[in-house]
């Protein structure tokens, strides 16, 4: 019988055909191949929840559809491409062909009612990011994600940089490419090395590396020396292994220290902005994590170093984003912070936790971006918040919608951001309770963050859309149209009501387990040792992870209460009919923040003040010294020869005389090697 | 018979074209190399050879008769291909012919000999990947630095006379050098060969009936040979530090020379090394595994630091070809299918990807006569298709997945990795593959600067679009590359063919 | 029979004379002079061993000497003429146009 899964490929490829056809005729075709790629991602979407209904009757899929590189002998490994089709892909999988969807009908508005230029260009580029993105999604092994990884860096740097004839789009292309490829190198690493460890880099089934791993563990079934560690013990060799695919993670996710290129990237599109920052490239850092997490829960130090990272980065990148004037870079920070969160939830060991926020997070940072987009549409393309003010009663559509991914995002009950945050933060108190307590000092990075994401949250809401217009374009807002409004109530409700489907601590109050709904999906029907029971094993046998008992409502209450306390700061401060600049009053913070802790006049040092002095040193030492010994060698010769022809005298007798002189010499040296004279 | 024909057919079209009218020349010979590639493809699609042809594997198309006596030498007519020498051939027809198409714009004087000597050299590269007896292929070898001498001597730029006596001169010395290594190697092996036969000196100093030479041991002769032939191929290679040649060749050369000089010559150094060293010396090899592999990293990460330097396109280009070849020598150290073959791999994957971003500057130069990377920005907006397609062989260059670059690069890095040469290569791998990040930076910034941001233009030309003959040849070879990066089997599988009985049976 | 080592001293002198003439002789005239007696020197020692050895070939190749001789001859007497045109001279030593 045929069924989802035989039809799963053209998941991927839909998109792909669109880019194509944007690529080869977006020129002939209407609005630039703009209907290409909605029908692609619609039927993506309508794949993706066939799949999803498919694997929620218990089916999974992990299969080689296509070999890459086959190896001619026997001993010679396999390079395949597969699809892993189970309850964490199904999930993401509808995850990010809504959102592509959603964000290819907002383009209609943002793009091709606004007259840009480039269209099929930019239809392209959508397309294959979200073909890209949604084959990272499904592939079934490390070297695969490591490929549509790459493709998705590239489609983001085609995207950024979608306005070339400025100068800033391209540099931050440029620089998002150029970070994220110093992550990437790290995780190419990491893939040879699973490769020279396990011979494969399969991530479900019983030959799958994660497997391999656990059993090759001390304690574990396979004998000592049953992979080759390279000298280390185990664990330490998995660490490193782990790390250095985090490299990638790190590039990828905007996580410290190397987000910088995320807010830079601001400099595209805004629906672009959406896509990244919601459901792909952003995302799929955090989706590698999770989806061998049956590696990374062999070792501890892997899991407190995710864990420290993404705390570390939640409460660092919130701070930045207090300060912030365009509504974009706000939000921009609020993506790495928000990752961190989900970064966190890993390393301490919730994994439902993390792909749960993963989840709401891409609903509704999809939804402010687009709701940002809108602004800006009105705003003729201004993104200054001290220029908007009291848009609130020009466009309630995007106002309400703005506002309901505003409360998700600042983890207001019962919006979708609370329930997951909550969960992160309340993952990592039990842990850290339990025994690892590193944990709790991660914890409290988050829980500080938390008050501030309230308070940048609604600053920008307040001084967006409260108030009194400040200038004369947000007296007289540019309208916009149903395609922009359209994937803005979808996105809307959804980052109102997605949170429900696992409240925890509800779940917990109420001594109704069957409502956590998410954590029944990933720990059920999944193939079997990539559950997320399978990993609750782990983390307790093998990362000493063990979780304390404690209500869920005390610490929801605790994070509730902060953001609550950050939004009702904001309240005070800018829901005023004409705001003032408070953050001024922080002075020489202000500045840091405003400046991200210099952490781009860092980057830009490092390149201008480093690289290129040292590559300038060495094309010195190479054009002086390595190439001067070459000619230096010519010189010689040439030197010499031109003493040695000085001999050429031009007179005849002078060469008769040399003649006779070269005979009786060599007449000489044959007698006396010869004997002649004894 | 087919091999002779190959090259036969390619030294008549140059011999035609040579006597041409100048008015004609150029498309007589695009449409003359349009045979060998034709022929060449032929070859490759009914290759039926197993192995490799210098251990005992069968060899395709085989033609072997006795040709000259020499002092007790017998000088054989022994051409063939294997799995190794079947993707280069391809690649040099292809990349040659492109070339030719790529030339009509910038060649204006002399065109009959330009073409003539293209395709001259065309024939002679053929020649050094098919030969298999040396006296041969030394002599296909040495007279390919002919026509490159003269390609670069009369149509290069302001400094060719540097440029073309320092190419010639370097690479002449160096295989000076070779010979004499290797010379001392037949000697060595005295009776039990007497003849120029590669297979057969390869079986024979594989299966240790080297002599001893002149009272010089014959582990010593093997070493010091091994040495002697490693510094010769070195320099073709280039490995650094004998690589200062080639960014001035590259320079000075038009830029169809260019396509063929970093697309197929450097290859016969790498072809080489595989062919000599590596295949007939596995021992030697492994005992010198660390430092080959230090120059590997050396090269990769040295090289990619002097493109960072650059302001001019070509000399961007040239390093990171310097780059690229180390990678090369990297994955033969390997000594694995991985590693072995994805060098092989990388060779043709290089050849094409490099090739393409020649010409892609050549189209840059034709149209703007600068390639300095601070005379102009915003080219995109004026020369759509061709910044297109310069981006994607940029993207290639880096690596991209689904592009024959990455396929090329992972094998090496995987074989690297897992080399059991000696223990510190997982270090040296590391180590090299951070030439995957410097190769973005310059190439980001390069392109950044000149190809995006606002236009602006410091010569004084009109920017037109560029011709289909110079467009579509990129389009090709883009196709080409994309075709090897999605299913490198149709090369990757006659290579690991041809690479599995050198790490089976050549190591211990 | 007049032993052959008288030949060789004959011969050995003759030539010695022309090797002085060529290395102190300045006038192309003498130095054609000079080179004449080396070549008969030679002339000598193969008729010599020619006749001594019984074999002709010698005496054959003193045929091809002469023969040689002669047109060297023409061909050096036409190169002095050139060089008297040319420098108003025969003096070897002013003619030094030839050199780096």
């Amino acid at each position: 019988m045929v069924g989802a899964f035989d039809y799963a490929p053209a998941i991927v490829l839909l998109p792909f055909l669109s880019f194509l056809v944007a690529l080869a005729g977006g020129k002939y075709l209407p609005k630039g191949g703009a209907f290409g790629g909605i029908a692609a991602t619609a039927g993506s979407l309508l794949l993706s929840v066939w799949v999803f209904l498919t694997v929620s009757g218990g089916e999974t899929h992990n299969d080689t559809l296509y070999t890459w590189v086959a190896g001619v002998s026997e001993e010679t490994v396999s390079l395949e491409l597969g699809l892993l089709l189970d309850p964490l892909s199904a999930m993401m999988l509808i995850i990010v062909s809504l959102v592509a969807l959603l964000v290819h009908v907002f383009s209609l508005g943002y793009m091709n009612d606004e007259g840009e230029t480039g269209l099929p260009r930019y239809y392209a580029g959508l397309g294959l990011f979200t073909a890209s993105m949604l084959g990272f999604v499904v592939a079934d092994n490390l070297l695969m994600a490591f490929m549509f990884f790459e493709l998705v860096g590239l489609c983001s740097y085609l995207l950024i940089g979608f306005w070339f004839r400025q100068e800033g789009p391209p540099s931050a292309a440029k620089k998002a490419f150029l970070v994220t490829r110093f992550g990437d190198y790290f995780f190419l690493v990491g893939v040879v090395a699973v490769f020279a460890t396990f011979g494969t880099a399969a991530f479900a089934g019983p030959d799958s590396f994660p497997h391999i791993a656990e059993l090759a563990m001390p304690g574990g079934e396979s004998p000592d020396g049953a992979v080759n560690t390279f000298g280390f013990d185990p664990r330490t060799w998995f660490t490193i292994v782990g790390l250095l695919v985090l490299g990638g993670v790190v590039g990828k996710s905007a996580q410290f220290p190397l987000h910088t290129w995320l807010p830079d990237a601001m400099e595209g599109p805004t629906p672009v902005s959406a896509l990244i920052h919601a459901a792909t490239m952003v995302a799929a850092g955090v989706y590698l994590v999770a989806r061998m997490y049956g590696f990374y829960a062999l070792s501890p130090t892997a899991l407190a170093i995710i864990a420290f990272i993404g705390g570390f980065t939640a409460l660092f990148a919130a701070t930045m984003g207090v300060v912030k004037r365009e509504i974009k870079q706000v939000l921009a920070y609020s993506t790495i912070s928000q990752y961190g969160y989900m970064m966190l939830g890993l390393g301490a060991g919730g994994y439902v936790a993390a792909t749960f926020h993963l989840m709401t997070h891409a609903f509704f940072k999809a939804l402010l971006f687009l709701g940002a987009g809108s602004v800006i549409i009105a705003m003729h393309h201004n993104e200054n918040m001290w220029d908007m003010g009291g848009l609130k009663e020009k466009m309630p559509v995007t106002y309400y919608t703005f506002l309901s991914g505003s409360l998700a995002l600042a983890g207001i009950v019962p919006f979708a951001g609370f329930w997951s945050k909550d969960e992160v933060l309340y993952e990592a108190l039990v842990h850290g309770l339990g025994g690892s307590t590193l944990l709790l000092g991660a914890y409290a990075m988050g829980l500080v963050a938390v008050f501030f994401t309230g308070f940048y949250t609604f600053r920008m809401v307040f001084l967006t859309f409260h108030g009194e217009p400040r200038t004369e374009t947000a007296r007289d807002p540019h309208g916009v149209r149903w395609n922009v409004k359209g994937p803005l109530v979808v996105l809307g409700v959804l980052a109102a009501t997605a949170g429900l489907v696992n409240m925890t601590p509800v779940a917990e109050m109420l001594g109704m387990p069957g409502i956590e709904l998410l954590h029944k999906w990933l720990a059920h029907g999944g193939i079997e040792m990539t559950t997320s029971e399978h990993y609750v094993t782990l983390l307790e046998e093998q990362a000493d992870y063990h979780a304390t008992h404690l209500s869920p409502l005390v610490p929801g209450l605790v994070s509730l209460g902060l953001a609550l306390a950050g939004a009702g700061l904001a309240h005070v401060l800018y829901n005023v009919p004409s705001p003032e600049r408070h953050t001024d009053k922080l002075g020489a913070i202000k500045t840091l923040w405003y400046n991200n802790y210099y952490q781009d006049e860092l980057q830009v040092w490092l390149a201008d003040g480093v690289v290129r002095p040292l590559a300038r040193a060495a094309d010195k030492f190479d054009q002086g010294v390595v190439d001067g010994v070459v000619d230096g060698v010519s010189s010689v010769s040439l030197f010499a020869g031109g003493r040695v022809r000085r001999i050429q005298t031009g007179i005849v007798s002078n060469y008769a005389a040399l003649l006779t002189l070269g005979l009786t010499a060599l007449v000489l040296v044959f007698g006396i090697m010869g004997g002649w004279f004894v | 018979m087919i091999i002779e024909a190959l090259i036969a057919v390619t030294f008549v079209a140059a011999l035609v074209v040579f006597v041409a009218p100048d008015e004609v020349a150029g498309r007589l010979a695009a449409a003359l190399s349009v045979l060998p590639v034709l022929g060449s493809l032929y070859m490759w699609s009914s290759y039926d050879a197993a192995g490799n042809a210098l251990t005992g594997g069968s060899v395709a198309f085989e033609t072997m008769v006795p040709w000259l006596e020499l002092g007790g030498y017998t000088l054989h007519w022994h051409v063939g291909v294997d799995g190794i020498s079947m993707p280069l051939v391809v690649m040099t027809t292809i990349l040659t012919s492109l070339a030719i198409f790529s030339a009509w714009t910038p060649i204006d004087d002399r065109q009959s000999q330009f073409y003539g000597l293209f395709l001259f050299m065309e024939a002679n590269l053929l020649g050094v990947f098919m030969a298999l007896d040396f006296f041969v292929w030394f002599i296909f070898w040495e007279a390919v630095l002919v026509p490159m001498y003269f390609l670069i001597g009369i149509w290069g730029g302001p400094r060719r006379k540097y440029a073309a006596i320092k190419f010639f001169v370097y690479t002449n010395i160096a295989s000076l050098v070779m010979f004499i290594g290797f010379a001392a190697l037949v000697f060595g092996l005295g009776d039990s060969v007497s003849s120029f036969d590669l297979p057969a000196i390869s079986r024979a100093l594989r299966g240790g009936e080297l002599g001893s030479l002149y009272g010089v041991s014959a582990e010593t002769l093997k070493a010091v040979a091994f040495v002697a032939m490693f510094l010769g191929f070195a320099v073709k290679v280039p490995i650094v530090p004998f690589h200062t040649w080639l960014p001035d060749a590259h320079v000075e050369a038009p830029t169809p020379a260019s396509v063929v000089l970093a697309g197929v010559l450097l290859k016969m150094g790498t072809y080489a090394l595989l062919r000599f060293n590596f295949t007939m010396m596995p021992d030697q090899a492994t005992a010198f595994a660390v430092p080959i592999a230090a120059v590997a990293v050396l090269s990769v990460i040295y090289g990619a630091i002097l493109a960072l330097a650059q302001q001019d396109l070509k000399r961007i280009v040239a390093y990171s070809s310097v780059s690229s070849m180390g990678y090369v020598i990297l994955g033969l150290i390997a000594y694995n299918t991985y590693g072995v073959g994805g060098a092989t791999f990388q060779m043709i994957a290089h050849g094409l990807i490099s090739g393409l971003m020649f010409m892609g500057v050549g189209v840059i130069y034709n149209t703007t006569h600068t390639r300095m990377v601070g005379d102009m920005s915003g080219m995109a907006d004026r020369m759509p298709v061709t910044t297109g397609i310069f981006v994607a062989g940029a993207f290639g260059y880096m690596g991209l997945p689904l592009m024959a670059g990455f396929a090329g690069e992972f094998f090496i890095f995987k074989g690297a990795f897992a080399s059991t040469v000696h223990a510190s290569m997982p270090l040296f791998t590391a180590a090299s593959m951070f030439g995957i990040v410097i190769v973005a930076g310059y190439l980001l910034f390069a392109m950044q600067r000149t190809l995006f941001g606002p236009f602006r233009l410091d010569t004084d030309y009109e920017v037109t679009t560029a011709a289909l003959h110079e467009t579509v040849p990129m389009f090709v070879l883009l196709l080409c590359i994309i075709a090897l990066g999605v299913d490198p089997g149709l090369f990757f599988r006659m290579i690991q063919d041809a690479v599995n009985p050198l790490v089976g049976g050549g190591l211990p | 029979m007049v032993p052959p080592q008288w030949y060789l001293l004959l011969s050995a002198a003759v030539f010695c004379i022309g090797l002085f003439g060529i290395l102190t002789r300045r006038n192309a005239l003498l130095f054609l002079m000079s080179v004449e007696l080396m070549l008969n020197a030679a002339n000598i020692n193969l008729v010599a061993f020619s006749v001594f050895w019984g074999n002709v070939t010698g005496q054959a190749f003193s045929l091809f000497t002469m023969a040689l001789a002669a047109a060297e001859v023409a061909v050096g007497i036409g190169i002095i003429l050139v060089l008297y045109r040319n420098f108003k001279d025969v003096d070897v030593t002013k003619a030094t146009t030839m050199r780096w």
